[in-house]
């Protein structure tokens, strides 16, 4: 084997440089560094067969142990949150009015992330500046003849802007009971100042109440897309 | 004072009507200190009362509530119709004592 000692190889014409023929191979040994600032093309990715490529050569923005790279080269946080969220309770009895929708006063809140549960006064959820979006809401009661064998019917209803929006209803005039359990939910698409309320009704002989339970809620959070 | 849906019973009851409250009247309460109020009325042939028409009902509407609460403490104090049925299978004199007692302890206005 022949040695070439010489400091830069230039082409004798024109601007190409070929270096072996194909099927040959160019070796460079262990402790050689190629040093490139130019521009490399034609390098297939199956030719990376070994070592780690940094995260930085993969895409923009801050890569680690909670972000992920998206489509688009960009790393993005995983996940996000379900926020604005609340949840509302009602522990005590509120008196109903037979056969008459009463808005349920759920007045002690569980969590607000937002504040934008009121609980002391309309008792309604009011979708926050920004935040407009699909939310996941539900609410339950114990809806009480306050007597046996008086419960007729009765429905617990999601209302929105003032609104029926979901009503469901028990219906027992055969065979009337005493005090079911009612749950709704939905998935709303709501836009800001939206405001969702829940009512609730007995059909009954006697003064019908929601009962105060552990069982009367109401709550929602923004889905994430 | 009377609750709102029972003097409205009473005022179709008056033009032979009877009120269904899932589709011919719904009443609403907005939990704002107002109190309930008709929401909507769709009983043809009546017209939609006023608060003073409501008002000449109150007296009936209250008995009648107090009626039903004697009605179902009774109800309850009969107990199950099928205990009933056993009661009188055996000693049809003594169930109609036992009755006619619960009866009596709790009268109708």
């Amino acid at each position: 084997m022949s040695k070439i000692f010489v400091d830069q190889v230039d082409p004798k014409t024109g601007t190409s440089l070929t270096l072996g023929t194909s099927g040959d191979t160019v070796n460079i040994p262990s402790g050689v560094t190629l040093a490139n600032a130019g521009t490399v093309t034609g390098l297939p990715a199956s030719a990376i067969s070994s070592g780690t490529i940094a995260t930085a050569r993969l895409g923009s923005g801050t890569a680690s142990s909670s972000t992920f790279l998206r489509g688009d080269q960009t790393y993005a946080a995983a996940g996000g949150e379900n926020t604005p969220a609340f949840e509302a309770t009602r522990s005590s009895d509120q008196t109903l009015s037979s056969s008459t929708y009463a808005k349920i006063q759920f007045d002690a809140e569980t969590f607000d992330t937002a504040g934008a549960y009121d609980n002391s006064t309309n008792y309604r959820f009011t979708i926050p500046s920004g935040q407009a979006g699909k939310y996941y809401i539900y609410a339950s009661a114990t809806l009480s003849a306050n007597a046996q064998t008086e419960f007729n019917f009765g429905n617990i209803v999601i209302y929105k802007n003032g609104s029926e929006y979901r009503n469901l209803i028990s219906d027992h005039r055969a065979n009337p009971v005493y005090r079911p359990y009612l749950a709704v939910q939905a998935v709303m698409v709501l836009a800001v100042a939206d405001y969702i309320e829940i009512y609730g009704r007995v059909n009954s002989g006697v003064t019908p109440k929601i009962q105060g339970t552990n069982a009367n809620y109401f709550g929602g959070y923004k889905i994430i897309e | 004072m009377a609750s709102l849906s029972t003097k409205v019973k009473l005022y179709g009851e008056a033009s032979s009507k009877t009120i269904d409250f899932n589709k011919d009247v719904i009443l609403q309460d907005d939990s704002d200190g107002n109190g309930p109020y008709i929401k909507e009325w769709n009983v043809t042939g009546l017209a939609q009362p006023t608060d003073a028409d409501l008002a000449t009902y109150d007296a009936a509407a209250t008995t009648d509530e107090t009626n039903n609460t004697v009605k179902n403490t009774r109800k309850v104090a009969y107990g199950d119709i099928g205990d009933q049925l056993d009661e009188i299978f055996k000693d049809i004199d003594a169930w109609k004592a036992r009755i006619q007692g619960i009866k009596d302890a709790n009268p109708k206005s």
